[in-house]
């Protein structure tokens, strides 16, 4: 009865960087996509958290799927995740998503503008079409 | 498989629940030692609740009643109510948890026990608690309402 | 050359801990003095980012963790660096319980409250670390 809650979700880990508003951008459309796009098929994994050792984050990450989020091509979330767990299924770079689509990137890294929304809701469906790449969701 | 915990791991939470440890419906266990009965709360409700920033807890010579309030735990998510599994007098209230209040996050069956109770009738408040096996399937219908949530 | 005062969020996606952190961090860069007041990325130094590594190893480093697990403080230390100052987010909340932030992002108004307090304490301390280093 219990095992429909056992299912196998996907662990997004942004990279929650300070230094860009991409960064910014990532922590907004990864937590667009767990409490909104797909809350029931997502699990966010903290990135400080999985870097300072958690089991949690760490054993998740080595037996679900995941998808790293990053800002810029610096791929830290990437990299880190290939490092302490494994290759990710799906990495994506939000200036280069941005770059393709024609968005700007956002000029504040403190609170995004209402112009920044476009480029919130790009990432997040791109996010939430990955999700379902993995779980083969039509 | 631990001898003294029973575990289940939903997405990247590990619930556990300590065998010898009795549990009321408002998620705080009781535990019986040296004739007093220490009381903390469920590692379930710690994790839901989030971690926890201070307890207002009442003094030692309270008069608690079994099922009744025992002070309350914050955090930044929530205000929780503790209830008193047990009828009694509090003898000891854990003083640590003053300044490290996330003990009760990091270690909700040992270090994390909120306060201990001269009981009345500790055999008789026991009847209305749930040993470990019969309350571990009870957790994991809270743990899939949780989640449903979302 | 005076050292700089690199501040260092955990940014925790999980809790709004991470977010009050983070904007603090923003705050106090913003209104200081931001030539001498910096933040990079924590998860740079898991990546052995050079200039990141640089930038801890040869100035003054307080970590904004929000919760007593210390993510920023620890991977600071991983990266061979003690942290001159850790701060926490949940010490602030412990002082103003009345602040409870809305959401994980969207903190609201007791949220960004709770952001300008810890803001000026990391000012404070900000001032304090200085004044050792003179």
């Amino acid at each position: 009865m219990l095992e429909e809650f056992k299912q196998v979700k996907v662990g997004i880990i942004p990279c929650n960087g300070e230094e860009i508003g991409e960064g910014t951008l990532t922590r907004f459309a990864c937590r667009r996509v767990l409490d909104t796009l797909r809350p029931h098929d997502t699990v966010t994994i903290c990135l400080p958290l999985f870097i300072a050792g958690d089991k949690g984050e760490r054993n998740f990450a080595k037996a679900f799927p995941t998808i790293t989020v990053d800002g810029c091509e610096k791929r830290c979330s990437q990299k880190s995740t290939e490092r302490l767990s494994g290759r990710p299924k799906h990495a994506i770079v939000i200036s280069e998503l941005l770059k393709e689509h024609g968005l700007e990137p956002p000029q504040s890294r403190q609170a995004l503008e209402e112009k920044d929304q476009a480029a919130v809701d790009l990432v997040a469906e791109e996010i939430a079409r990955k999700v379902d790449e993995i779980l083969e969701k039509g | 498989m631990n001898e003294e915990v029973m575990e289940v791991t939903y997405d990247k939470f590990t619930f556990r629940v300590r065998k010898d440890y009795w549990y009321h419906p408002e998620e705080c266990w009781a535990k019986g030692s040296g004739g007093l009965v220490i009381v903390g709360v469920s590692d379930f409700l710690q994790k839901v609740v989030g971690d926890v920033a201070f307890l207002e807890l009442p003094e030692a010579g309270a008069e608690l009643t079994p099922g009744g309030e025992a002070g309350t735990m914050e955090t930044i998510k929530t205000t929780v109510s503790l209830i008193s599994p047990v009828g009694g007098t509090i003898q000891e209230v854990n003083g640590e948890l003053d300044e490290n209040p996330q003990l009760v996050n990091t270690d909700p069956y040992g270090a994390g026990w909120i306060f201990k109770v001269a009981p009345r009738n500790w055999e008789a408040d026991r009847k209305g608690l749930l040993n470990a096996e019969a309350y571990f399937p009870k957790m994991e219908e809270k743990i899939k309402a949780e989640m449903a949530k979302k | 050359m005076a050292k700089k005062i690199v501040l260092l969020p955990c940014s925790g996606i999980g809790k709004a801990y991470g977010e009050i952190g983070r904007q603090a961090i923003y705050e106090a860069v913003g209104d200081h003095r931001p030539a001498e007041i910096t933040t990079t990325c924590l998860a740079k130094l898991m990546i052995d980012d050079p200039e990141a590594k640089q930038l801890i190893h040869e100035n003054i480093v307080i970590t904004v963790d929000g919760c007593a697990r210390d993510c920023a403080r620890k991977n600071v230390e991983t990266a061979g660096k003690k942290v001159d100052k850790a701060l926490r987010v949940i010490e602030i909340f412990k002082d103003h319980r009345d602040l409870k932030p809305e959401g994980v992002l969207e903190l609201g108004e007791p949220g960004f409250k709770l952001v300008h307090i810890l803001a000026e304490k990391l000012g404070r301390e900000i001032d304090c670390l200085e004044r050792k280093e003179q």
